[in-house]
């Protein structure tokens, strides 16, 4: 037994009360734990809320007490992946697939597979900061960063860099197809999300809005003949990294907004007031 | 005053019905909101008020984490542990009354300055409380400790509750600690001989 042993066991909360012998016997010949366990064993915030605020806190949500339905997540899932697949098998509908035609089979495969799998992974994390406390594989801070990186690997490696004429009118064509897409369907995506628990509109805000994004992209990937891998990086990535800016954007402001407006709504026990947020 | 953290771990265990009281809160049932406020609330205020908030400030945020709760009570899921949902909208309650306070403040002239406690320790008889200990901690770490010690989270809950994963709770928790020992080291070094390690 050492001290790393008992940080160990005070990390995983297995220190026991009363110790084991192992640990009883280190901590008493070692002054370093013997100090670091007697603090970890005090603490001075014993103090209840009032029985006022308590009765304050209750009367609210009485006053609104309505049975809920607990929100399902894979409908909501469901619903996203729905929305994603309607909107680009629409837009190739209107636009035409001419890029199937011209990408090799390898190409295709590759590309429109890891748009695939990458829509699929940003939707679960979405999934799951709708709904607190949900345990994250993946920290959601590094879903959109990875996802986007890893296209643009993905782009680089599968398609070549070549001197291109008329390289930003072309762009400039396929990055306004790709944003009236994205924006359109941010409005649908937004109506699915809002239906759960927002508690970092920032972060949610850049997932929703690069998924939005990547409904752009995908679309362009499947229409844009236009196989030069600078204009596939600006034009159709571009969207999804433009959709992800637009939504951290707008989270940060709603975040803002909403650290300005809670506490002017709730009135403090004894003020009177009974309208919930 | 004092008392032992280990006796809030022992205390979050006869929650389980907890987990019952909010399925009845989602289906309306009257008696469920006092019931879930009367057990909830007290580890909710311990936890407001290890970030140094005033009893008025966590007063706030209790309430308004009680709101929070009522408006997405439909988010929680049956079955599932109900403190990792309550702790991440509490945390983010938390943060948003962190921000608040901070903008108010920096609007605010002080008149005069008030100098910090010092977080310097450590004579036996003189051993700081936790709380004390944990001011000197960066925020991610402070916020760790608080949960797992303080409310007495497990290291899972913890993960859920800070939308983080169990590997880096640990990371961040062994840090925490490192730090603590090098606190009171600094502090008792005149005092005491070396530790046994």
């Amino acid at each position: 037994m050492n001290c790393r042993d008992i940080d160990g066991m005070l990390v995983e909360g297995s220190l026991g009360s009363p110790f084991s012998t192992d640990v009883e016997d280190h901590v008493r010949d070692c002054a370093r734990c013997q100090l670091l366990v007697s603090a970890t064993r005090t603490s001075t915030l014993t103090d209840e809320p009032s029985p006022v605020t308590l009765v304050h806190i209750e009367s609210r949500l009485i006053a609104d007490l309505r049975p809920v339905r607990p929100l399902r997540r894979l409908y909501v899932f469901a619903a996203l992946i729905a929305i994603f697949v309607f909107a680009v098998a629409v837009a190739v509908y209107r636009l035409g697939a001419f890029a199937i035609t011209a990408m090799s089979p390898l190409q295709a495969s590759v590309i429109l597979g890891t748009l695939a799998v990458c829509t699929g992974l940003l939707v679960s994390s979405l999934v799951q900061q709708i709904v607190p406390g949900r345990r994250h594989r993946i920290s959601p801070h590094l879903v959109p960063a990875g996802i986007m990186v890893a296209l643009a690997g993905v782009i680089a490696l599968l398609f070549h860099f070549q001197p291109e004429r008329n390289f930003w009118a072309r762009d400039w064509a396929c990055l306004k197809t790709g944003i009236s897409l994205g924006a359109i369907v941010a409005v649908p995506l937004w109506l699915v999300l809002r239906r759960g628990a927002i508690l970092s509109p920032a972060l949610t805000g850049a997932a929703a809005g690069l998924l939005a994004g990547l409904v752009g992209t995908s679309s362009l990937e499947l229409h844009c003949p236009n196989l030069h891998a600078a204009h596939i990086l600006v034009s159709h990535l571009g969207v999804a990294v433009l959709g992800a800016s637009v939504g951290l954007f707008t989270g940060i402001v709603a975040d803002v907004r909403n650290s300005y407006a809670t506490r002017s709504s709730i009135p403090r026990a004894g003020e009177g007031g009974s309208r919930l947020l | 005053m004092e008392c032992g953290l280990g006796e809030n771990v022992g205390a979050r265990r006869t929650f389980v019905a907890v987990d019952r009281w909010m399925e009845r809160y989602q289906q309306a049932d009257p008696e469920a909101p006092a019931a879930l406020i009367g057990a909830l609330s007290p580890g909710l205020l311990r936890f407001f008020r290890s970030r140094a908030a005033s009893r008025e400030q966590a007063d706030d945020l209790l309430q308004e984490t009680w709101m929070r709760i009522h408006r997405v009570r439909h988010t929680y899921r049956p079955g599932e542990p109900v403190l990792p949902w309550v702790y991440a909208i509490a945390r983010r309650v938390r943060i948003d009354g962190y921000r608040r306070t901070h903008r108010i403040t920096a609007h605010e002239v002080s008149m005069e300055t008030v100098p910090e406690p010092p977080v310097q320790v450590v004579q036996r008889e003189m051993l700081p409380s936790f709380d004390t200990l944990l001011a000197a901690l960066p925020a991610p770490q402070r916020e760790v400790l608080t949960m797992l010690k303080i409310v007495g989270l497990t290291l899972e809950e913890t993960a859920c509750a800070t939308s983080s994963t169990v590997g880096a709770v640990k990371q961040k928790a062994h840090r925490a600690y490192k730090r603590l020992r090098q606190l009171l080291q600094a502090g008792g070094e005149e005092d005491r001989p070396g530790g046994a390690e």
